[in-house]
């Protein structure tokens, strides 16, 4: 059999038993919005932990994580960082978002946000549900185009973008259509371990391939091009810019909409923590990836990529001397990472387009659970279709996009926040502060530079805060209780 | 609503304040150099590694001690 044969039958095998535990996870499950949505508040530690960890490593940690440590070097490692970091944020607030999803039915962070900031007609909740889905789509069409990449190199283009885009996006489109929530996190436990066991085994083989080992390899590196191995690393990433991004991230990942939604679907609160004690150690994957990343530096030395996100795969699939079923197992590792986070990216979008966005049209008022619950999983073959075809569309550098699409959503935060922790947060104040800041960090993001050479997005949180917290101060009527204890009290 | 605070205790919190101080500014700063190298990783690289480990330590703690506390909470 040649090589890219085996490669596309291996990764379609592959493939074939991720469907299967997605549509079997179907069995046993409550016919009901919950249940689809989440898991009907009843994810235990695993597959909980499994479902953070596929949110988080997407197709990013693959192609561009590796990129970044092969064009820049040092500077990789804000991505470990911010990982860790995030739990601490998480630590404080997933708890409390439980609770009160619990109490009061929440499903999507918009629902949350607009019972604490009431506005006429709801339409902070459509707003919020608006950016969400924006946000999200172009995430979910990067893992699908991410995914026909991967396929593309790995099979040497026996399998073409277009259809390893359609087939990746296709089955998760079956499963998460079919079962939901227990459809992701089941197939997110397979895909997790797949992902952590084939990292590692690529990263530490390419090292051994290439330099005859980790030590060996960080050593040559010191010897030919020493300025990737220490900040500002070498394109010069300062200080500020760098310190900036690990801030934005790990605060701004407790804002996207996936992340936040599943905090609602945990057991208990004792659930929750315990993943999160877990988590940080999940930042580990990363480590042999950036591996690879940094062999690049010295392997590719003479002829250096246009594209640093493909470093990964021209290492592995075009310069080492692996087996075909080694690039084949690789190609499955870095599809799961992909698909399972597309998974969670559907099935939110969906679930947003339904709750958030889709109550706003009169004929969809106050649906029944059942109509609501049938539109949801129409709504992920809706998303789905859209990101396939934006995926054809070529999309921009994955980084940039995810960077860009974290400071936006993160703006959200300071609103949260005071809604959870302050009687002060006043409503107007959270909406001045959301304004400002997102137009401040697009305006960052896409014209202007910011100050210090900072993250835009972070420039536009701190403004976001800081209005925030002197127009609340300054407001006249203050409330003995936090926005989301008056929840409660009116209740 | 039962208002049960979400935060660590007040040691558990200059912790993971310094843990951030590491990773982020001013402690990245004290790290950022190739040698010693330490299991064959740059030390700045290795100074990560640790971190981390150390807030999965810590928030272990955290953990234990909030299971201590509450023992219905399930």
């Amino acid at each position: 059999m040649n090589d890219s044969l085996l490669i596309t039958v291996m990764t379609f095998g592959y493939l074939l038993i991720v469907l299967l535990v997605g549509l079997r996870a179907r069995r046993g499950q409550s016919s009901s919005l919950e249940g689809y949505v989440a898991g009907g508040r009843h994810m235990g530690l695993l597959v909980l932990f499994f479902i953070l960890g596929a949110e988080i490593f997407s197709a990013f940690a693959f192609l561009g994580a590796p990129g970044w440590a092969y064009s820049k070097g040092a500077p990789a490692l804000y991505i470990i960082a911010y990982l860790a970091l995030a739990v601490l944020v998480w630590w404080v607030i997933a708890p409390l978002i439980s609770r009160l999803g619990r109490r009061h039915g929440f499903l999507t962070q918009a629902e949350f946000l607009s019972a604490c900031y009431p506005t006429r007609g709801n339409v902070l909740g459509l707003l919020i549900g608006i950016i969400s889905v924006l946000a999200m789509i172009p995430y979910l069409t990067i893992q699908i185009a991410g995914a026909g990449m991967l396929f593309e190199a790995a099979t040497s283009g026996t399998i073409p973008f277009w259809l390893g885009s359609l087939v990746a996006c296709g089955v998760v489109a079956a499963y998460v259509y079919a079962s939901g929530l227990q459809g992701i996190g089941w197939t997110n436990l397979l895909q997790g371990v797949m992902m952590i066991v084939i990292a590692w085994v690529l990263g530490l083989t390419t090292a051994d391939q290439f330099f005859g080992g980790v030590g060996e390899m960080f050593r040559e590196i010191q010897r030919q091009a020493p300025e990737y191995l220490t900040m500002p690393g070498s394109q010069g990433m300062g200080w500020g810019a760098f310190s900036t991004a690990i801030l934005i991230s790990a605060l701004g990942c407790v804002m996207w909409p996936h992340i936040f939604m599943k905090f609602y679907s945990a057991r208990s609160e004792r659930t929750l923590k315990r993943v999160f004690v877990l988590y940080p150690l999940y930042s580990y994957l990363l480590v042999p990836l950036l591996i690879i990343g940094f062999a690049g530096i010295v392997v590719l030395k003479d002829n250096p990529l246009d594209s640093p996100d493909q470093v990964l795969l021209s290492l592995v699939v075009g310069m080492a001397d692996f087996p075909a079923w080694l690039i084949g197992l690789a190609l499955s590792g870095a599809l799961a990472a992909a698909m399972s986070t597309a998974a969670n990216l559907a099935h939110t979008s969906a679930t947003i387009l339904v709750r958030d966005i889709g109550q706003h049209l009169p004929a969809w008022r106050q649906l029944p659970d059942q109509r609501a619950l049938k539109l949801t999983r129409l709504g992920v073959i809706v998303i789905s279709l859209a990101a396939y075809l934006l995926a054809l569309a070529n999309p921009g550098s994955l980084v940039a996009l995810l960077l860009g699409a974290y400071g936006i959503v993160v703006q959200l935060l300071p609103m949260l926040l005071g809604a959870l922790f302050w009687h002060r947060a006043s409503r107007s104040a959270a909406f001045t502060g959301l304004a400002v800041g997102a137009g401040l960090t697009l305006f960052f993001q896409f014209g202007g530079n910011a100050p210090f050479g900072w993250n835009a997005g972070f420039c536009g949180l701190l403004v976001n805060a800081a209005i925030f917290v002197a127009m609340s101060l300054t407001a006249r009527q203050a409330s003995s209780h936090t926005p989301a204890e008056a929840l409660t009290t009116r209740a | 609503m039962t208002t049960k605070s979400t935060l660590p205790s007040r040691g558990m919190r200059v912790f993971f304040l310094l843990c951030a101080l590491a990773m982020i500014w001013p402690g990245a700063l004290l790290a950022n150099r190739i040698e010693p190298m330490v299991m064959g990783l740059p030390f700045f690289m290795f100074w990560y590694i640790a971190w981390v480990f150390a807030m999965f330590v810590g928030l272990v703690i955290c953990y234990r001690r909030d299971s201590a506390e509450e023992v219905d909470d399930e």
